[in-house]
């Protein structure tokens, strides 16, 4: 362990002590992000304090809660914060959302009614527009309150009911006084994942992960040079196993990336406001996602002959998956098939991630953490049997 | 071989496809004794040098150091080695001082003894006053000595010392060489390959001859030579009766013979220094009176020359 670290401490000093590093972890994204936002940020995220919300409400229930759901609406209509337009079948409201004339549908479904009187689970579908994820999340947050709302009142309506109090239909007017229970109905957010994240913070995110891909390749980059250099001649003379150089040289990518990742953190929540979300599932899902990333490019690195090589390779792999991902712009649709593909690369579940994050609960990260933990482990194993190549003369 | 070697390297073999770099090399190394392997560039050397040290593969072979077995894969020999590659082998972008205490580290050095070694090698190779340097900013010949101080951290049993003076100003070579002998006189085994005959000469109580992966020949500088019929050479330059003189010189054993012109009379023997003294008193004996003495030994050069067929020259 200590040869580990004394490799380890040795290669942050030859790092700390190169410029490049700085420029790629942590000016680079910082930089880019800022001008993103700067150049797409209004587009995405048009938060004006004169925006009014336009959605739409897809009633196919058309039952008592639906009439209900309708008064909530009607409720935020008439104090100017959103505009309602109704839609008759599912079909043409998700036009609606395509064609941008409206920021989000909610779909109230057929059975809505008839699920909730019976204490079954039934739920609200909220179809959000791409370019507006603000007001997708807004949509989100009123039906979510809305079931939330429903689930202590039909609770308690349900105790009448069976005491035989109030007869069954009169369940939606009894919704009012709201407890801590749990939600019956629950709120599907079709357009989870990104949309969820403002601009400054996708922007700042992605263009973090992706330079994390040029500095996570360090390790295995820096151990092939030092076979080109002779050093390795003298790290294999002295008495250490050679499982403790690449322990050392995938620790050193490991600090540096997760340096570089709080860093950007800090920074853009400071000077860019960004908003990551809570500390801790960010820390989850910055550890999973550093992981993941050395895995891959050491596996990338190994595979090469010389540093240059090794380099030009990880750059084609890290361009390739930022692009995949979704790094540097929203996928536009992403029920496509490209948009689909995105979950193949370790930047679209690190988004992923914080975007569930921000519209949940620490838990609700723990899939996007445990994908990354997942090719961490797969790739690393990959990487350590190539990289047992490298230590040589 | 005395009591137990430092290093004993018995039939080592390597190949490169079908290139057969290294045939059989055998040979020992005695505490305290300096073994030059010398040969051209290509005969074989940093390949033996590398299955010794633990770095590479060997084809067939054994080698033991202090009588332990050394692989690839054994740890606990190579602390008794201080391997100086023939490339330079530090960083850069680190201070002389960085360097080493880095180096100390791997060999388990730490604390007080750490900081001791690390001034003690700064001292041993000069670089006291620039310790705090980056070495890329170092001379050829300071970076060359950096990288003989790294191998001489750990107090090693068995110095190696792969072809360390190349490119270096004749300065520093010398400081280089002086301390390889320091280093032997204090009981280390050296192992020093060479392309150099006046190095081999210099340096090593015992010389290899190598060349296309086999040891041609090994011995003392004098067995060499004299495998090979060389002698070493008396010149006297003497007044007096030269006839007389040179016949009693023919009298002496060891004297292989003898020959007088213009006043200088010359002798091949096998050995000036043993029969040095007699030689001059047999001159004094005669009546004649020395005016000045000329000893040659013959030089590697020609042993190399007779064992290879090749002149050793860059
Ligand atoms: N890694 C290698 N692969 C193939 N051939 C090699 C390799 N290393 C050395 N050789 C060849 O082996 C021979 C011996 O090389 P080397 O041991 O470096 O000689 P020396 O150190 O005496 O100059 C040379 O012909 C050289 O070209
Ligand atoms: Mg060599």
């Amino acid at each position: 362990m200590k040869t580990i670290w004394n490799i380890a401490r040795k290669d942050l000093a030859l790092r700390s002590r190169d410029r490049s590093i700085f420029i790629i972890g942590l000016v680079a994204p910082l930089a880019l992000a800022f001008i993103f936002n700067l150049v797409f940020g209004g587009s995405i995220n048009d938060v004006g304090e004169s925006v009014r919300f336009e959605y739409g409400l897809v009633d196919l229930d058309q039952g008592d809660v639906a009439l209900a759901f309708g008064d909530v609406m009607a409720n935020l209509e008439s104090e100017a914060l959103i505009s309602v337009e109704r839609f008759g079948t599912e079909a043409a409201g998700r036009t609606a959302v395509e064609d941008g004339t409206v920021d989000a549908i909610i779909i109230l479904p057929a059975d809505l009614t008839s699920r909730i009187t019976s204490g079954e689970p039934a739920k609200l579908e909220v179809v959000g527009n791409v370019d507006s994820p603000t007001g997708a999340t807004i949509a989100s947050s009123i039906a979510e309150r809305f079931s939330t709302g429903l689930a202590s009142a039909t609770d308690a309506a349900l105790t009448a009911v069976a005491t035989g109090v109030v007869d069954p239909t009169g369940i939606a007017e009894a919704a009012a006084e709201a407890g801590a229970l749990p939600p019956l109905a629950t709120v599907v957010d079709i357009e989870a994942g990104i949309r969820q994240l403002d601009a400054a913070t996708f922007f700042v995110a992605g263009l973090s992960i992706f330079f994390m891909f040029f500095v996570a390749g360090l390790g295995v980059t820096s151990m092939l040079e030092e076979r080109r250099d002779g050093t390795m001649t003298r790290l294999i003379a002295s008495p250490i196993r050679r499982s403790s150089i690449i322990a050392g040289k995938a620790l050193t990518s490991v600090l540096i990336g997760l340096v570089a990742m709080i860093t950007l953190v800090i920074t853009s929540t400071l000077v860019m406001g960004a908003n990551w979300g809570r500390p801790l599932g960010v820390l989850l899902l910055i550890v999973s996602a550093v992981l993941a990333v050395v895995a891959l490019m050491s596996f990338v690195g190994g595979l090469a002959k010389t540093a240059e090589q090794a380099g030009n390779l990880q750059s084609i792999v890290a361009v390739t998956l930022g692009m995949l991902g979704g790094t540097f712009v929203p996928i536009s649709d992403p029920t496509s098939f490209l948009g689909k593909l995105r979950f193949l690369t370790p930047n679209a579940w690190f988004l992923r991630g914080l975007a569930d994050l921000s519209g949940g609960s620490i838990a609700d990260t723990l899939p996007a953490v445990a994908v990354l933990a997942l090719i961490a482990v797969v790739f690393g194993a990959a990487a350590l049997s190539v990289a047992r190549r490298v230590v040589t003369t | 071989m005395t009591e137990r070697a430092v290093l004993e390297a018995t039939e080592l073999n390597k190949r490169y496809g079908d290139l057969h770099a290294v045939r059989g090399v055998s040979f020992h190394i005695d505490a305290g004794e300096t073994y030059g392997l010398l040969g051209p560039n290509g005969a074989g050397k940093t390949t033996t040098i590398a299955m010794v040290g633990g770095l590479l593969e060997n084809d067939g072979g054994q080698v033991l150091i202090e009588g332990e077995p050394m692989t690839v894969h054994t740890l606990d020999p190579r602390r008794k080695i201080g391997l100086v590659p023939q490339d330079l082998a530090i960083y850069p972008d680190l201070t002389a001082r960085e360097n080493l205490t880095f180096f100390a580290r791997l060999y388990e050095l730490g604390g007080r003894r750490l900081k001791d070694r690390v001034e003690n090698v700064l001292e041993v190779i000069g670089l006291r006053d620039r310790a705090d340097d980056r070495a890329g900013e170092f001379s050829g010949g300071m970076k060359r000595r950096l990288n003989i101080g790294i191998g001489l951290l750990h107090e090693p049993r068995l110095l190696i010392l792969d072809e360390p003076t190349v490119g270096v100003d004749p300065q520093s070579r010398n400081a280089i060489l002086e301390s390889v002998e320091a280093l032997s006189a204090d009981g280390m085994a050296v192992l020093y390959t060479t392309h150099y005959m006046e190095e081999a000469e210099r340096l090593a109580n015992r010389v290899g001859i190598i060349d296309q992966g086999e040891i041609k020949a090994e011995g003392t500088r004098r067995q060499l030579v004299q495998m090979v019929g060389e002698r070493d050479r008396i010149s006297i330059t003497a007044n007096g009766p030269l006839e007389s003189v040179v016949s009693d010189l023919r009298a002496l054993s060891g004297v292989q013979d003898v020959g007088a012109s213009d006043g200088q009379i010359t002798l091949l023997v096998e050995d000036a220094s043993a029969l040095l003294a007699l030689a001059l008193e047999t001159v004094a004996k005669n009546g004649a009176s020395v005016s000045s003495v000329v000893v040659e030994e013959p030089d590697l050069e020609a042993a190399f020359l007779h064992l290879t067929g090749k002149a050793l020259r860059d």
